[in-house]
């Protein structure tokens, strides 16, 4: 079998390298951006995070909305730098195994594969999706465990674009059980983005930074009406209260915590405990000090470089659970998670709730398997378990399980080559992926 | 291998594009709260692209003119002209549109309700309908409605800097 190109084509992240490997050689944004500084759209090159170029008020291009390929000419550009300048690889020599969403539509599917086909010309294609190889991943790491015994498992994909709760059986994801919430990584930036401009400064530009901000600040609360409490303290009893400084272009351009130990204070609370009450807070002050803050806010907005963080540490995570709250109707994560089970055989009933596995990279919020699990149980049958575990990486777990497809001897079998395509047409060569 | 998609004739200018459901429901409700909260919600998936720069000199900046123009010659004079017109409309047919137009154009609501689709893996509206409701300006529980937008605050005084610089912001 000729070389394998294994590409996990999200909505935010891009991860490419070669079948056979334990991790990819390319983890960049599936996007072009624009820094201030540039007249042209340029290629990442890297993980926007770990660069130390000013990415302030960058715009951005996603060839991907809500998950699905919308924009094959953009898409064209980006692989084509990847395929040519990261990867070395010759397309016609390989084949391509390419992740997609699920119940992608017609329409999609078929400029995808003239992009593979046409555009870039592999010599073979295989789509995935994303939980069958999660699932595959995880059984072969453990071989005796339940997972890999039972065949099946039931994963939570959390991404950037949307979020799946997919029951899979026998290595094939089991389409008419996945459910579907419609948020994700995404969305939680754009809302962090929306809080924080309207109390402190305007960020609605700066969705690297707010990244970045949600990433090394935010966390999913086990107790929401206790951690409001707390978020209203005042002085050190506030174990949330954190300061973020933004890039200012001259001293720093990347922004940062400014006091990384205090910010990670909340981690001192668990499940159930109170914290002290030694200074009652005066609600009547806190409200006069948000006001003082807003009114400032309308002064200094553009030259103010940082803001403070409270509830909307978990606030902004809290969506995924009660996104209801917020307006959107849709159930939360575990209502979601029990409706996928219920669309499947009552016998698989019982193993699924204890093989749920976490993927993605909005379930590396601290304290997701936590808050799940809490809301999960009263919503299961007491006579069955639930066990969740988080993939060791979520953000590359999908790459991985394609890694191993990928080198398995029944992979050549599954694709569809380019002369089939070119026989068949893009409809017909797809009906080979559907189980 | 033709069909309606790839058909040359089909219009497809920014013009006769579709609005995304969604926003499409929220301007067509009367009423303010339904349009605040949609269009709210819409503003979650959205990215700062910048704004484009069209280059006049440039035949790959197909402008809508153009557009409209080649639409109407490709149909008087049939195929035979491969021009700067043809090349616009082929640009036209390409141009990037959102996943919720491909999605009204996939017309799922045809297939036969035990087919899996992207429409019935929506998991679907929560079974409680007790909600906990924050306030939109300090993120404290809050139980009072702007009756004006729906949106939510705990004081008088989250009250006042609502309705001074939040309110039905997002349909303005
Ligand atoms: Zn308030
Ligand atoms: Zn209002």
């Amino acid at each position: 079998m000729s070389n394998v190109v294994v590409l996990d084509n999200g909505g935010g992240l891009l991860k490419a390298g070669q079948g056979g490997e334990r991790n990819p050689a390319v983890v960049i944004p599936n996007c072009l951006y624009r820094p201030l500084t540039s007249k042209k759209f340029l290629h990442p090159t890297t993980t926007l995070s770990s660069t130390t170029e000013d990415l302030t008020s960058a715009a951005i291009r996603r060839p991907i909305d809500r998950g699905y390929l919308i924009n094959p000419d953009l898409q064209r550009d980006i692989w084509s730098h990847l395929f040519t300048s990261l990867l070395h690889v010759t397309p016609s020599s390989s084949s391509l195994l390419l992740t997609e969403a699920l119940f992608s539509l017609p329409s999609i599917q078929r400029s995808t594969d003239e992009l593979v086909f046409e555009d870039f010309g592999f010599n073979s294609l295989y789509v995935a999706d994303s939980p069958s190889l999660v699932h595959l991943y995880e059984a072969s790491r453990r071989p005796y465990g339940l997972v890999s015994e039972a065949q099946c498992s039931l994963v939570v994909d959390c991404g950037f674009s949307f979020t799946h709760a997919a029951p899979v059986f026998q290595n094939f994801t089991v389409n008419y059980g996945v459910k579907r919430i419609d948020l994700g990584g995404k969305a939680l930036t754009n809302y962090l983005k929306e809080l924080v401009s309207y109390r402190s400064v305007n960020v609605m530009d700066e969705t690297f930074i707010m990244d970045d901000v949600k990433e090394k600040l935010c966390f999913v609360s086990v107790d929401v009406e206790r951690d409001l409490q707390v978020a209203r303290k005042r002085g050190n009893d506030n174990l949330f209260r954190c300061t973020y400084v933004l890039p200012d272009g001259v001293t720093h351009t990347k922004g940062y915590v400014k006091d990384p130990e205090a910010a990670q204070r909340h981690r001192i609370l668990t499940d159930g405990a109170t914290p002290s009450r030694a200074v009652e807070t005066k609600k009547e002050t806190d409200h006069l000090e948000v006001m003082e803050k807003s009114e400032e806010r309308k002064r200094v907005d553009l030259t103010k470089n940082e803001f403070d963080l409270t509830n909307e540490r978990f606030l902004v995570p809290e969506m995924i659970f009660q996104p209801a709250d917020l307006g959107m109707n849709e159930a939360g994560l575990a209502e979601c998670i029990v409706r996928a089970v219920n669309a499947c055989h009552p016998c698989l009933h019982p193993v699924l709730f204890q093989s749920i596995i976490l993927t993605g990279g909005s379930t590396l919020f601290p304290r997701f398997a936590e808050r799940l699990e809490k809301d999960l149980r009263p919503l299961v049958p007491d006579d069955y378990q639930v066990k969740i575990t988080t993939q060791e990486d979520p953000i590359l777990g999908v790459w991985r399980g394609g890694s191993l497809l990928a080198s398995s001897p029944e992979y050549e079998s599954m694709c569809v080559t380019k002369a089939e395509y070119e026989e068949l047409g893009s409809a017909r060569c797809r009906r080979r992926f559907f189980h | 291998m033709d069909d309606e998609n790839s058909n040359p004739f089909r219009r497809m200018s920014s013009r006769t594009r579709k609005v995304a459901p969604k926003m499409a429901a929220a301007l067509a409700s009367s009423d303010n709260r339904t349009q605040a909260a949609l269009a709210r919600l819409e503003a979650l998936e959205n990215d700062n692209a910048g704004i484009e720069t069209i280059e006049p000199n440039d035949d790959d900046e197909a402008s809508l003119d153009d557009d409209d123009q080649a639409y109407m010659q490709k149909r008087s004079k049939g195929t035979k002209r491969k021009t700067r017109q043809a090349k616009a409309l082929e640009n036209a047919r390409k141009a990037p549109r959102t996943f919720l137009e491909l999605l009204h154009e996939a017309n799922l609501e045809s297939l036969p309700a035990h087919v899996p689709s992207y429409l019935r893996a929506a998991v679907g509206p929560p079974s409680s309908t007790s909600r906990r409701h924050f306030c939109s300006v300090c993120g404290f529980t809050a139980n009072y409605t702007c009756v004006t937008c729906g949106m939510r605050f705990c004081s008088g005084r989250c009250q006042n800097i609502h309705n001074d610089t939040r309110c039905m912001k997002f349909v303005a």
